[in-house]
């Protein structure tokens, strides 16, 4: 087992790794880049380094200064965490050749994969069904043309390197196809640093099925059933649950056959998603492998009880996989909703600054995976996400209602949040009844604004403003009973102190 | 004591006024007799007639987030504030509309020149923010009269982008 390792991301993902190493008793090093100094995963990492300036290609990004900081502190590993350098081959090489061992599928693996074309060509050679589409990138723009011509309307746009939506659209006719390809492949270029985009099939009413599986470095493969995600906005995901409602015994040792299938024709190693569509029609087709640590990896983590990022490293470290197949069974149902600094009422536009408090719930069958705390800054420069609400229980409606007490409990203030909107989408009859396709968000909160306060908030939300006025012009303490004075709290350190204002 | 807020840019007094070791708040018509507790500095315990509620509360400059129940709302005092409101709403400006960055973020692309007509809704640039594209359209028909940042600078939320001059 490795000694230290590298956490090469920011954020929920990088507290969650840091989380499993301290569980498996592994030193971790974090690394960070200049606006990133007081985040949480700097806090707690075991050591920290920073890395270089905000923006993610000179510091999260920054392959050459990662893998030294791996070698100045004696780290043996690095855990890409997701997005960033999670899917990048070159990165994975790199590792490779300086002997640093990278947590995720080896070099070649990644560059099968994560080459959304030649991924397609292998596995439809594998006879595993897939969207039709175009086999190889354009050289041109006129290619494009003829060939969404022929695949006929609509057509997505995808990005090659891709992944998270980035650099996706969807073309309804011929005249919107050369302004959102120049769009598209503008997005692919910023996050990938690649812009080859290509065509396929936009299939509709769909939902998104996928299945993790592990693999060990011994060709042993197993699958922990599926996720449905299907619940997205911009295409990305924001709810995910498992068991999907789609799907019946039969289907789904289907599905996770072929998803081993998968990982078996390309060589993989580590964990892995494979990522299906499915139509009305229960014909699934296969859409990719994210070779990488899911957003949602929670939910199956709920569901099956295997911790996926210690098997993660587990199997890094040259371990054999001890899980069995038949050993490994869903149970109860989990559901995750992520908590991104956007407002989904103004288009989900992201929303930057500070968190000026932070209250997370807590309760049985309810996770929080979150990278944020009260007083923290939320920066322009990554991925919005701030934390991941996850729940479990022993029924679908009772993990919906878990969920939905669980975000009425949520309290984020200072920026926009997806709480109260999640809240909507979980409370939706349509999700309550299992009927979630991919146009969910589209087809029942296109214009979705949050609720104004009713009057009896309106007047308790004025009580309580007018009496913090008073208060603070009164230079009022908190309450301190005897039985508060007992226990350790900053206000019996900070006297007499207040947010906003001289003491 | 009375207290003036601005609630979504509606105007809202309420007083309050000390009676032991309650406090009697007094809205529109009604009074109401509140058992306050402060919990931390961002914590509020309220008993209301054997109903009992908590309250978050943050505060920044002017403003003060207050959540209770699960929502949560903006409310700032009348003043500095509330006059800006006012005036950006092109009364000084009349006949000219400027447009802001909705968010903090970085410039991709001007897809418009100074003096070009526009049509509304059209596209008149790109701000990226946590790397998603934003297209910022045009609010109105018109003239673009000013440009007044180029692709690749960082602007904050509410920063001008460009003016235009509806026809």
């Amino acid at each position: 087992m490795f000694k230290k390792i590298l956490i090469a991301n920011r954020g929920e993902i990088a507290v969650r790794v840091i989380k499993a190493c301290q569980e498996l008793g592994i030193a971790s090093v974090a690394v960070y880049s200049e606006v990133d100094r007081a985040s949480l995963h700097v806090q707690m990492a075991d050591e920290a380094v920073c890395i270089g300036p905000p923006p993610a290609v000179e510091s999260y990004l920054n392959m050459g200064r990662i893998i030294q900081t791996a070698h100045d502190r004696g780290a043996e590993a690095v855990h890409p965490g997701y997005g960033f350098l999670a899917e990048n081959p070159d990165f994975a090489r790199l590792c490779e050749k300086e002997k640093v061992v990278f947590i995720g599928p080896n070099s070649r693996a990644l560059e099968l994969v994560g080459d959304k074309i030649r991924a397609r060509r292998a596995m439809e050679k594998a006879g595993i069904p897939i969207i039709p589409g175009m086999k190889s990138v354009p050289k041109g723009l006129g290619e494009f043309d003829d060939e969404a011509r022929k695949i006929g309307y609509p057509v997505m746009i995808k990005a090659s390197a891709g992944g998270g939506g980035k650099g996706m659209r969807i073309v309804f006719s011929e005249d919107e196809l050369r302004p959102s390809l120049e769009a598209g492949m503008r997005e692919a270029k910023a996050a990938f640093g690649d812009e080859s985009v290509y065509l396929e099939k936009y299939i509709e009413e769909p939902r998104h099925v996928e299945f993790q599986v592990l693999a060990d470095n011994y060709g042993h493969i197993v699958q922990l059933f599926e996720r449905e995600c299907s619940i997205q906005r911009r295409h990305q995901k924001i709810v995910e649950e498992t068991p999907s409602q789609a799907l019946d015994a039969q289907l789904r040792q289907r599905m996770g056959d072929i998803a081993k299938k998968v990982l078996d024709v390309s060589g993989y190693n580590n964990a892995g998603t494979v990522e299906f569509l499915l139509d009305k029609n229960k014909n699934y087709y296969f859409l990719e492998v994210n070779a990488r640590l899911q957003v949602e990896h929670p939910v199956t983590e709920l569901a099956t009880g295997v911790d996926l990022v210690h098997q993660q490293i587990r199997i890094a470290s040259g371990e054999k996989l001890s899980l069995k197949q038949e050993e490994i069974k869903q149970r109860g149902h989990a559901i995750e909703c992520r908590i991104y600094a956007e407002d989904p009422g103004n288009n989900f536009l992201p929303s930057s600054g500070r968190i000026l408090y932070l209250k997370e719930p807590k309760g049985p069958g309810v996770r929080h995976d979150c990278g944020v705390y009260s007083g923290s800054e939320v920066p322009i420069y990554y991925d919005p996400i701030l934390a991941k609400l996850i729940v479990w229980a022993e029924t679908r409606e009772s993990a919906c209602q878990r969920m939905k007490s669980a975000l009425d409990d949520y309290v984020i203030l200072g920026i926009s949040s997806t709480v109260g909107f999640l809240k909507d989408v979980i409370s939706h009859p349509r999700f309550r009844e299992g009927a979630t396709t991919t146009g969910f968000i589209k087809n029942y909160f296109d214009q979705w604004k949050g609720k104004e306060p009713g009057e009896e908030s309106l007047k308790l939300t004025l009580a309580a403003a007018a009496f913090d006025d008073y208060r603070r012009s009164q230079a009022l303490e908190p309450a301190s009973s005897s039985r508060e004075r007992q226990t350790i709290s900053p206000w019996q350190f900070l006297g007499k102190w207040r947010i906003g204002g001289k003491a | 004591m009375e207290y003036e807020y601005l609630v979504n840019q509606a105007l809202h007094k309420i007083a309050l006024e000390k009676k032991g070791d309650r406090f009697v708040l007094h809205y529109r018509e009604s009074s109401f007799e509140a058992d306050i507790k402060i919990v931390s500095a961002n914590v509020y315990s309220l008993i209301i007639e054997g109903r009992s509620y908590l309250i978050y509360i943050a505060r920044e400059k002017e403003k003060k987030y207050i959540s209770l129940d699960g929502q949560s709302c903006i409310i700032q005092k009348p003043g500095q504030e509330g006059k800006h409101f006012d005036r950006g709403e092109d009364r000084a400006d009349k006949g000219k509309s400027i447009v802001k960055a909705p968010m903090p973020g970085k410039v991709i692309k001007i897809n418009v020149s100074e003096k070009e007509a526009v049509r509304k809704n059209q596209t008149l640039a790109i701000v990226e923010a946590m790397k998603m594209e934003n297209e910022i359209k045009s609010p109105v028909e018109g003239q673009v009269k000013k440009i007044f940042v180029s692709a690749g600078d960082l602007v904050d939320s509410e920063k001008p982008l460009l003016e235009l001059e509806p026809t």
